[in-house]
This record gives structure tokens, C-alpha cells and sequence, in this order.
């Protein structure tokens, strides 16, 4: 019988803030304990939250046998690898102090927005053994800032975010980064409806369009792209997949719920516009006959399911100047957009900046951008940057229709 | 027993959370798995922070109360201290599904259910992918505080979910069902209905066109118009929106004109179904509250701290997604009020224009969003074609004066899937609904 033991501490102080204020303080420390077996074609899959007993989640692993569950079992083989970077960000005693310091600073810097919402310390450690020797360690800790704006007097729930998250708290740094965006968001910009740059955090755009990478929407023909692996589909200058690289993001964790491990931490969809891979489960792979993708997620006591942790796209040009010298939209929040069955991409946005030469310069009317599934990723695809205006952030963008909403 | 110490407030709250979740895909077996998770979320108030602690050990809570009150400040005017003076202090126990808990099916029954079902999916040539989930969430809440509440009561959903893909040349689409119930019994008999649904995206595969993108009017159903209202409005009738602005309780003044006159929504925890919050998470009895009540804003949706700092009352609606969280203001079951017409009175004035049937996803911010799963055209008064459309927004304003008729009869859904998102919160399970709503102009993309 093979085996798999997986161990997740999840560690996090969270302080909500309300008018620029911190007004409260969380502190969550939650541990789960995962075994499955493996056999004769089937999976058991036991969970428990808190310290696990590994002998008792074995026992009631094997039991769930019983509800004959096919997966076959395909396990990584002996390997020992631990990342981890933990260093210290800010010491949890500090932490509200620090934080209301920026707030009070922040506020003095944008005296017409009013900020809300959480700024999170968290820390992650996951522990990933099998049968076959397999022993792999992942932890890291990150600072998440995600403030809601909102422009006094405006009566919206809120006109902008300020987010951010990385591994070093560079009070300067970041203070600049949205006073940028702060003083262009009253500055008014026009622009004529037409075709123009759009710039995109990928977490907004890509999750409408990634689906279309989905085993099961692949292999049942459903997807834009089924049938089409291996094949030149996109631009040359795309290459994007999954980043679970703790360089990038240091509280990812490098392997999957699987205990893969990806070249560079970080499989890919597509590969300088080719086809690469489709995000799969070591099951679906051998169903549909696909490589597996090597990102699988799972609950604590579930069985592996496809996932998917931060977008990667690799950077095509050094600075913003760079890849948009010219005039180009900032889409800040693009928010409720989709795409039909047929890959026509439409989303309202809500926050947009003009851009020149890299830098925003003012706030434009609300927009909607809409462009098609194969040229978006295509002959529309402009490139991405990393680090530029800050360490962490990354930036995408593709030539869209904008249409200027009156 | 816990022992609460003088000059802080504080409150527990438990949730015994079971749940089922059943998926087979492709006629086989994914996932079986039968989840009892029980863990606590504790408060210390100072009057001036909060301290909170999320625990699964709830055998040692008193320790944990005492190491909030340990990095809280002792304030012996906590009891006048305008958040605390809000709080009810009510005590209850309040069991609404002991004689139907799913935790007495057993878990065979429901894996039958869902397997009873997925050979419809085989009736169609164009489904080549079908994907059934079985679902089902029973918990039991306590809370106590040190004002002396002490409340027990239950919450229960089940539902069946199914996902399938229908390609047929160079056509393809994912079709999608669900609906929530909340006793295993209301489940068995859907065959029909799912037959059905089916055969209509079938026929929305093979016969849909692009919409025209413009500015049209729009027809929604119960169940758009439910999410609309939720998106549009309902989280701007959250009050702790306004706390970090003061400008914001002048701009949404009670009594302000905000919509058509024909227009009611309001948010109430007292209707059975995935939004039932008999009482929320700070022990606040449920109530119906209308947000708009002919068009006139009419109330909003409070916890304790919102409604301190606004000076108005508790409306129930203080809830947090599980235990990891505190809780904060959200809607519970937020539906439009019915109107006058049936649907053929509804449609009959419009020469062209689309009727939004179901949806993916909607949004709200100034802008409003909602993605259609199945539309179809209005052509002369008549539904015609179904149309793809990736995206409707309006302002929400705007649109709310645009309402301009409305169906008598109210339907009230529950979704078993997903949920209500609110920055680190989701999915928290709510209703919504209303009657067809016809709105004059959208943006249709």
C-alpha cells in the first residue's frame, strides 16, 4: 500500500483598519493533517484539523478504501527538498504600531481618501512525505497589504486599491508606489473610444481566460483549445503558467498536493505561444492521456482537484517605458467581465488610468475593454513587465477595443 | 462554564459544522467525503480595540478568552460605551431541523440521489462531459457573551449541483444546474426539471447567436434579478462601508429617492434557505429590513459597530463566512418585491431587447456587472433567439430609476455552490431573488 502524509500550519495576525485607523487584532493558527493510500486502483483519503495523529488518519485512510474512489497511484519518486524563507518582516509586538504609523503617514500623503479594509503578516509551512522517500518542506512568510480607498464625498463604497504583497516592508518604497496612483487619480484624462493598450494586474484578467486550460473542458471538446496540444497557437512572446516559485511569492509553496515539483517551481500552460500543458490532476492526466501539470490542489481531507496559485507570464521588456512607451490604459479594477462560449472577452472597468511613457498620469472615465480569446493572447499580446513600479508587482498588457462609457 | 472578567466585552461563538460532499464525473466516483469540523471565534472589546482568536481546541477556550483580555485594556465604563449598549441579550434555543438533519441520512441515500440522476445527462448526444456534486452543510451554533446571552440554533442546505459540456462541431458550452434546498427529501423528484434544463442548453448550444452589443432594455429573472439586486444594492446598504467616510451617511440619507417608485428590496434572516440567519454572529435576533421601500431608501444592514457609529439600530445582519473570521456586515436573503404583471405583460412592450435567464457571476461597485449563462433575444414582444452576451452593466443608480414594471409573484433561490464574496470573505451562503424585472436600458456587451 502506498502512502502520502501531508502537514499544513498556517500562522496569521491580521489588523483591520477602518478611517485610517487599525482597529482590531487577529491572531489565527490553524494545523491540518492529510494521509491517502493507495490501492489496487483506488484512493482513501483521511483529514483532520489540529496535530495529526498520523497512526489514527492512516487507519481511518484505509477504511475509506471502502468507498472504492479509482485513482491511480502514480507517486513521485524519493527526493529531499525544503525551501524556506522565513525571515522576519515586521516582529508581531511592532505590529500594529508600525502599521498605523504608515496609515498615519499614508493618510498625511492622500488627506481625500479614506482607507479600509486589512493588512495581514502571514506565515505558511507545508510538509509533504510518501511512501517512496519523497520528503519535501515549503515555508515562507508574506506581508499582504489590500487597503480600500475611498474618495471622501464620492459616496462609493470604494474608488481604488492599494495593494500589495511581498517579503520586505520598505515603508518608503511603498508610500511612493500609491501616492503615484493617488495623485492621478485626481487628475482627470480623456480619451476617444477605439483600440489602445490595455494593462492588466493578471489577476483580473487571466482567471476568464484560463479556464479555457481546464482538463475536463479540454478533453470533452468543450475548450477553445481542445485538441490543439502541442500546436503554435499564441504569440511568440507569451510564456505562462503557474507561480509557485517562493522567489516570486515567498509564501507559495513549491510542490503540489501531489508532491510535484515543477522546473523552476513553475509549470506552464504556454511556452513562447505553443500549447504546452493542461492543468490536470495525476488522475485526469492519465485519463485524458496528458502530461500531468503538476499543480494539483487539495482539500485536507479531499481528494486532488486542479488548481492554481499565481499567475506567472514571463516579462518581455525591463520597465513600463519599455513595454508601453506610448499611450496606454491602466486598467486598475476591471471587474465582473467574462467571455462567451466563442471567446468573446467584454469588462466594464471600473478604475482606469491614463498612461505615457510608463507612468500614469490621470484617471480616465469608466471604460469597457473586450477583445477575442486567441488574439488577446495573440497577435494582441504586448508583453509583461515584472518590478516596475515596485518589487512584487507584475503587469500585463494587450491591445484591446476601449469604448469610452458616457 | 466561562468565566467573563468586568471591564471588557466579550463573546464566543461555536459552530459543530457536518457536511457531505459527493462528485462523480464521467459516470465515476471522485470524491466522497463526510466532514465534522467544530471551532470557535473569540472577542474581547476594550472600547477602543478588538482582539480576536480563531481556535479548533475547544476544549481550552477559557485560556484563550484570558490571553485576549490579557493584550486588551481593562475599561471600567465598558458597559456605556455606545458599540456594547447595542448589543441584545437574547436567550434562545432554537433547533429547526432536528427531525431532518442530514446527518441522519445516510451517506449511501444521498450517493444514490446523485447517481439517480446522471443518466439524463446520456440522453443527450451533445454532453460529452457530465459532472455531478451532491452537497450538503448542517451546523450548530452557540453563542454566550458577557452580557448573559445564550443562544443554541441549527442552519441546514443541501443541494445538487451538475456541470456538463456539450460540443457539437465547431459549437461548444458548459452547461451548468444547480439549486439548494434545505431537507434531503425536497431533492428526489427533479428528474423532470433537470430534463429539462438539458434539453434547453442543448438547444442553446446549437441555435445561440452573438448578441448585438448597445443599449437595450432587459428583462431579468428571479434569479438575475435576485443577484442584481444583491450586487447593485445590497452591498452599498452594508453600513460599515460608511464608517471610514462621514460623507457617506449624508450622500445615503433615509428617505433619499433612489430608485423607481415601483421598486422594494429588502434583506431579511427569517426566510428559510442558504441566507436563514435566525440570529447573526454577534447574537442579533433576525428581522426583514427593507434597503428601499418605493424607491426611497428605507434602512440599512448593521452590526453593532456600523450601527453605534451611525446611531441606528441592529437589523441581524453581522456574519462571518466560518470561525476563522470575525464577523462583519453582510445580506442574508436580499430579494426585490413583487409587482403587478405576469411575463407576457412584462414583455409585450419591448421591440427589442434580451431576457436574462440564468447567470454566471455578477458584481457591484459604481458599476454593476452581471455575466448571463442563457439569454435570449425580445424581438416584437415575443422571446426569440437565444444570444451569447459576456457581460450587462449599468450604473447602479442609474439603473435602479430604470426599473420600470415588475411580475407579481416572488421566487426566493439558494444556491448550493458558491456564494457571497466580501474581500477576505467567501463564500458565504445567501438567498436572493425577486419577480421578472424589466429594466429600460442596460449595456449589453
Amino acid at each position: 500500500m502506498e502512502k502520502e502524509f501531508i502537514r499544513e500550519t498556517n500562522h496569521s495576525v491580521s489588523l483591520n483598519i477602518t478611517a485610517g485607523k487599525v482597529d482590531s487584532f487577529r491572531e489565527t493558527e490553524k494545523t491540518t493533517g492529510t494521509v491517502r493510500v493507495y490501492e489496487n486502483g483506488f484512493i482513501g483519503v483521511a483529514g483532520c484539523l489540529g496535530e495529526p495523529d498520523w497512526d489514527e488518519l492512516t487507519k481511518r485512510a484505509v477504511e475509506a478504501l471502502e468507498f472504492k474512489i479509482p485513482y491511480p497511484c502514480a507517486l513521485e519518486g524519493a527526493l529531499d527538498e525544503r525551501i524556506t524563507l522565513d525571515d522576519e518582516i515586521i516582529p508581531i509586538p511592532e505590529f500594529i504600531h508600525t502599521i498605523q504609523r504608515f496609515l498615519d503617514r499614508l493618510g498625511e500623503l492622500c488627506p481625500r481618501f479614506a482607507f479600509s479594509n486589512k493588512i495581514n503578516l502571514v506565515s505558511r509551512k507545508t510538509e509533504y512525505r510518501n511512501s517512496h522517500g519523497r520528503h519535501l518542506v515549503s515555508s515562507g512568510s508574506t506581508l499582504e497589504i489590500g487597503l480600500l480607498a475611498q474618495n471622501r464625498g464620492s459616496g462609493n463604497l470604494f474608488d481604488a486599491f492599494f495593494v500589495w504583497d511581498g517579503n520586505e516592508y520598505d515603508e518608503e518604497k511603498l508610500l511612493s508606489y500609491f501616492k503615484e496612483q493617488y495623485d492621478a487619480f485626481f487628475v482627470p484624462a480623456e480619451i476617444e473610444s477605439g483600440r489602445y493598450p490595455v494593462l492588466f494586474m493578471p489577476g483580473y484578467i487571466m482567471p476568464r481566460l484560463f479556464t479555457q486550460f481546464m482538463d475536463d473542458m479540454y478533453a470533452s471538446g468543450v475548450s477553445l483549445v481542445s485538441g490543439k496540444f502541442g500546436e503554435k497557437l499564441f504569440s511568440d512572446k507569451l510564456t505562462f503558467g503557474d507561480d509557485m516559485n517562493p522567489a516570486s511569492h515567498p509564501a507559495a509553496c513549491f510542490f503540489d498536493a501531489e508532491g510535484c515539483v515543477s522546473e523552476n517551481y513553475r509549470p506552464l500552460l504556454i511556452e513562447n505561444g505553443v500549447l504546452k500543458g493542461i492543468l490536470t490532476t495525476k488522475k485526469t492526466a492519465e485519463n485524458y492521456g496528458l502530461p500531468n501539470f503538476g499543480n494539483a490542489d487539495a482539500a485536507y481531507d479531499g481528494t486532488p482537484g486542479i488548481g492554481f496559485h499565481n499567475f506567472y507570464l514571463d516579462p518581455t521588456a525591463k520597465s513600463l517605458a519599455e513595454l508601453l512607451p506610448e499611450k496606454a490604459i491602466f486598467a486598475a479594477i476591471p471587474d465582473g467581465g467574462d467571455m462567451t462560449p466563442a471567446g468573446h472577452y467584454a469588462t466594464p472597468v471600473q478604475l482606469a488610468y491614463l498612461m505615457e511613457n510608463g507612468r500614469i498620469i490621470g484617471r480616465l472615465p469608466d471604460l469597457n475593454v473586450s477583445g477575442e480569446f486567441f488574439d488577446i493572447l495573440g497577435k494582441d499580446y504586448i508583453g509583461t513587465v515584472k518590478d516596475d513600479p515596485m518589487k512584487g508587482v507584475i503587469l500585463c498588457a494587450f491591445e484591446m477595443n476601449v469604448k469610452v462609457m458616457e | 462554564m466561562i468565566r467573563f472578567k468586568s471591564g471588557f466585552y466579550a463573546d464566543i461563538r461555536t459552530e459543530d459544522r457536518f457536511r457531505t460532499v459527493i462528485t462523480y464525473k464521467a459516470g465515476e466516483l471522485e470524491e466522497l467525503k463526510v466532514r465534522t469540523e467544530k471551532q470557535a471565534f473569540l472577542r474581547v472589546y476594550d472600547g477602543k480595540m478588538w482582539y480576536y482568536a480563531s481556535v479548533t481546541d475547544l476544549e481550552h477556550l477559557q485560556a484563550t478568552l484570558d490571553g485576549l483580555y490579557a493584550a486588551a485594556t481593562e475599561n471600567p465604563a465598558i458597559m456605556d460605551d455606545p458599540v456594547v449598549k447595542r448589543f441584545e441579550n437574547n436567550r434562545d434555543r432554537l433547533m429547526s431541523f432536528e427531525g431532518c438533519s442530514v446527518r441522519d441520512v445516510p451517506v449511501k441515500d444521498k450517493q444514490a440521489l446523485l447517481l439517480s440522476y446522471l443518466p439524463i445527462f446520456a440522453e443527450e448526444n451533445c454532453v460529452t462531459m457530465a459532472e455531478g456534486h451532491y452537497l450538503d452543510r448542517n451546523s450548530v451554533f452557540t453563542f454566550v457573551s458577557s452580557l448573559g446571552a445564550d443562544i443554541a440554533y441549527d442552519y441546514q442546505t443541501c443541494g445538487l449541483a451538475f456541470n456538463f459540456n456539450m460540443a457539437e462541431g465547431e459549437k461548444k458550452f458548459n452547461g451548468s444546474f444547480q439549486n439548494g434546498f434545505v431537507r434531503f427529501d425536497e431533492m428526489k423528484g427533479l428528474a423532470a426539471v433537470l430534463r429539462a434544463t438539458v434539453s434547453e442548453q442543448a438547444a442553446f448550444l446549437r441555435e445561440s447567436v452573438p448578441a448585438e452589443a448597445g443599449t437595450f432594455p432587459v428583462v431579468l429573472s428571479p434569479e438575475a434579478a435576485g443577484v442584481f439586486a444583491h450586487e447593485s444594492f445590497g452591498h452599498k446598504s452594508e453600513s460599515d462601508f460608511m464608517l471610514s467616510d462621514e460623507s457617506m451617511k449624508a450622500e445615503w440619507e433615509i428617505g433619499k429617492t433612489v430608485g423607481s417608485p415601483i421598486l422594494s428590496i429588502v434583506d431579511t434572516g427569517e426566510v428559510s434557505g442558504s441566507g436563514f440567519v435566525p440570529y447573526d454572529d454577534e447574537g442579533t435576533k433576525a428581522r426583514k429590513n427593507y434597503l428601499i421601500k418605493n424607491g426611497v431608501l428605507a434602512g440599512r444592514l448593521h452590526n453593532a459597530l456600523s450601527a453605534a457609529s451611525l446611531d441606528e439600530g441592529l437589523t441581524g445582519n453581522a456574519r462571518a463566512v466560518n470561525c476563522d473570521f470575525e464577523p462583519i456586515v453582510r445580506m442574508t436573503t436580499t430579494y426585490i418585491e413583487g409587482g403587478e404583471l405576469d411575463f407576457d405583460e412584462l414583455i409585450a412592450p419591448i421591440k427589442k431587447g434580451y431576457f436574462i435567464k440564468t447567470i454566471n457571476h455578477g458584481s457591484g461597485m459604481s458599476t454593476f456587472t452581471i455575466a448571463p449563462h442563457i439569454a435570449y433575444e425580445i424581438v416584437d414582444g415575443k422571446l426569440g433567439r437565444p444570444v451569447q452576451i459576456s457581460v450587462i452593466t449599468g450604473s447602479v443608480f442609474e439603473t435602479l430609476g430604470l426599473i420600470d414594471a415588475l411580475t407579481k409573484e416572488v421566487q426566493l433561490l439558494s444556491f448550493v455552490t458558491g456564494g457571497c464574496g466580501k474581500m477576505e470573505q467567501y463564500p458565504l451562503p445567501v438567498g436572493f431573488g425577486g419577480p421578472f424585472v424589466r429594466v429600460s436600458s442596460m449595456t449589453v456587451q
